[in-house]
């Protein structure tokens, strides 16, 4: 369902007759499952060729970016941890298009696709990831650990990000600023008692922050289904109000977050959002993802579900872009990305002495014991 | 057989022998991140082997309360690093049982096992060795044990223990640790050090995975310095063995104050961690200093 409002110019490749596109285009979208909530975000949307663009441009990129530190990992050039997430770039991008950048984020260690929406760059989440000089965390860090202005991580223990949420969720309130925090968990770490603690607290001091439950269907190895009692995440705090959305469709996810954020805002108090998503690669890069679900699932998904296509699907379908024009969006970003990995693994790794900095913050800088006791770094922060 | 084998070995010889006996933990069905329980569902049932929720809180609580019936519980926590919500429980309810209620209940069938320590690449929460938090306490014990052939007799010991234990597994050496081991039980006895190397000039202790640190740095100090190294391993954290370690007035007549080699004082880094771990250069720095005191 379609209606063009207003066409322009727009670009064309050089030396080709310039195309016109519609500036926005109309969409019916999957409602969401209500609990305890009388009316949901609207079903019909909006989208212009502005936006279109940009989240067709950041989905392409967090997918690229992923699958070249795929590639980088089985180079050796990313050792450790790394999870990954492509398949699910709808829900990072999608709940950066339903907040301003004012608002808060915390989340799981599967945070490279939400610290770009946030922000950082390529260059930075790459040079991270290989612990580089140029990497957001100056190479301390790694794959569970970028940072950025108001994106609070990153966060290696599984559920142990929430009660942060909550607490900045609490600042928020308290210095009124009007902004609220996203505070995301996956379905392994919606069974953490901690989460249970956090639910309890931002309902009793109705503070605002939006749960969000990232249901990408397996706690590494383990269905949903064999870890949960119930599996319906948005009703989990069961005085709280939640929706259950379409985590695959980067519009589902943008309006019911614009629709969480102005319920928190309003005062209201927080809720939950459960953000039904899948994962293409396993768990980790340790993990290929085939021993606890099928090849045949995976395949099905990518292509019946598959978020960047849904998007090129209805972008080029109410002509708010071309197939040729996408083309050029991921020729551009594919060498964004090839120049991130250049500049990863090139980059110089941190010099030793930072081994021991910023553990503490102290004025004048101390001494950290090293492996004997003639071994000694200067703590400097 | 390697480090995990050893551990698969004592886990089937407790669940043949001990009908109460089960394994849970998360991802301990399909046979458990590390290999450790392949084959044990198949055999003795979903309903002796089984997965738990995301939750090591629970899981140690949960385990606990199957203990204080009288069930033996070995309960797995996935990684050491993720001990820590479990800390409470371990703590506070199961080392304190048996105390508070005059020894009317115990939890001491109850045993928590863990893979531990560094592993090359696991940086902040795959690495901790957290042996220290617990050697504080009274009322659990803290066995790490060096290989595999150690490693069923000390578990094995740990789980008939009237005694809530933890038995913490080097994870570095579930596959590059092979030895012979005997298919059928046999118990290691705790809280007791085992002097591995006797020499007379100077006394090395560690315990899991360092053990063969030392072990090389006393050949290295034999060779380069012609120093005679004592080597123990001290494999029961708590309660140790205080005896073999040092005797009353030892420290009356050391020639040297003592050395401590460990990590550094930071959190576990990502990218430094060659420079981070106690290895076999930094052992006989300390050694060598040491001599020449």
């Amino acid at each position: 369902m379609l209606t063009a409002a207003g066409s322009s110019v727009g670009r064309g490749p050089v030396g080709r007759a310039l195309r016109s596109f519609s500036q926005a285009a109309t969409f019916a979208i999957k409602p969401c499952d209500l609990y305890r909530l009388e009316q949901g975000p609207p079903s019909s949307v909006e989208l212009s060729r502005e936006d279109a663009l940009r989240y067709y441009r950041s989905m392409q990129t967090v997918r690229r970016m992923e699958l070249k530190a795929d590639q980088l990992y089985k180079q050796k050039f990313i050792r450790g941890f790394c999870h990954l997430c492509d398949g699910q770039e709808a829900c990072c991008v999608g709940l950066e298009a339903g907040i301003a950048p004012e608002d808060h984020v915390i989340t799981s260690y599967r945070a490279h696709g939400v610290g770009f929406a946030r922000g950082l760059s390529v260059r930075a989440i790459l040079a991270e990831l290989t612990g580089r000089r140029g990497g957001c965390a100056q190479g301390k860090g790694g794959s569970m650990h970028m940072y950025a202005p108001r994106f609070y991580g990153g966060n290696g223990i599984v559920g142990a990000q929430v009660p942060l949420g909550a607490g900045v969720a609490l600042a928020c309130k308290y210095l009124g600023s009007g902004a609220v925090c996203l505070t995301l968990y996956g379905d392994g770490a919606a069974n953490q008692g901690q989460i249970a603690e956090a639910y309890n607290m931002a309902a009793l001091w109705k503070l605002p922050c939006v749960f969000v439950c990232e249901n990408n269907r397996y706690g590494m190895g383990t269905s949903a289904e064999r870890a949960a009692a119930t599996t319906e995440y948005y009703t989990r705090a069961h005085f709280l109000p939640g929706l259950r959305v379409d985590g695959m469709d980067v519009l589902c996810v943008r309006e019911a977050t614009r629709f969480a954020a102005q319920h928190c805002r309003s005062g209201r108090g927080p809720l939950l959002l459960e953000l039904q998503t899948y994962r293409y690669h396993g768990h980790s890069m340790s993990d290929p993802g085939v021993s606890y679900r099928s090849r045949e699932e995976v395949k099905a998904m990518r292509s019946k579900s598959d978020p960047i296509m849904l998007l090129q699907e209805r972008m080029v379908s109410s002509e708010l872009s071309s197939v040729e024009e996408l083309k050029e969006i991921n020729a551009e970003v594919k060498k964004e990305v090839e120049e991130a990995a250049q500049f990863a693994t090139s980059d110089a790794e941190p010099s030793l002495d930072v081994l021991g900095h910023h553990i503490y913050s102290s004025t004048p800088p101390f001494e950290v014991r090293g492996a004997n006791q003639w071994i000694k770094f200067k703590s400097i922060s | 057989m390697n480090l995990f084998q050893a551990i698969t070995s004592a886990l089937d010889n407790s669940l043949a022998k001990d009908p109460t006996a089960v394994i849970f933990g998360e991802d301990v069905a399909f046979g458990g991140v590390f290999r450790c329980t392949v084959g044990l569902r198949d055999k003795y049932g979903k309903d002796r082997v089984f997965n738990t929720p995301l939750c090591e809180q629970g899981i140690v609580g949960f385990g606990i309360g199957i203990a204080v019936t009288g069930a033996t519980a070995i309960a797995e926590i996935q990684f050491a690093d993720y001990i820590f919500p479990a800390f409470d429980q371990i703590v506070n309810e199961a080392a304190k049982y048996r105390y508070r209620s005059g020894d009317l209940f115990n939890c001491g069938s109850l045993t928590i096992r863990a893979p531990w320590g560094c592993v090359g690449h696991g940086a902040l929460y795959h690495s901790q060795c957290p042996e220290a938090f617990f050697a504080h306490c009274p009322g659990i014990k803290v066995v790490i044990p060096r290989s595999p052939f150690q490693a069923k007799g000390l578990l094995l010991s740990c789980i008939e223990d009237k005694n809530p234990c933890i038995f913490f597994e080097p994870k570095i050496l579930y596959r590059a640790a092979v030895e012979q081991v005997p298919v059928e039980p046999y118990n290691i006895p705790l809280s007791q050090a085992e002097v591995i190397q006797e020499g007379s000039d100077v006394t090395l202790v560690a315990w899991g995975t360092q053990v063969h640190v030392i072990r090389e740095v006393a050949s290295m100090a034999r060779e380069k310095l012609g120093v005679s190294c004592e080597v123990i391993d001290l494999r029961t954290i708590v309660p140790w063995d205080v005896d073999t370690v040092c005797k009353e007035e030892c420290f009356l007549h050391l020639e040297a104050p003592i050395s401590r080699v460990c990590g550094y004082d930071t959190p576990f880094p990502h990218i430094f961690e060659p420079f981070y771990i106690p290895d076999k250069w930094k052992c006989y720095d300390a050694l060598r200093k040491m001599i020449n005191y």
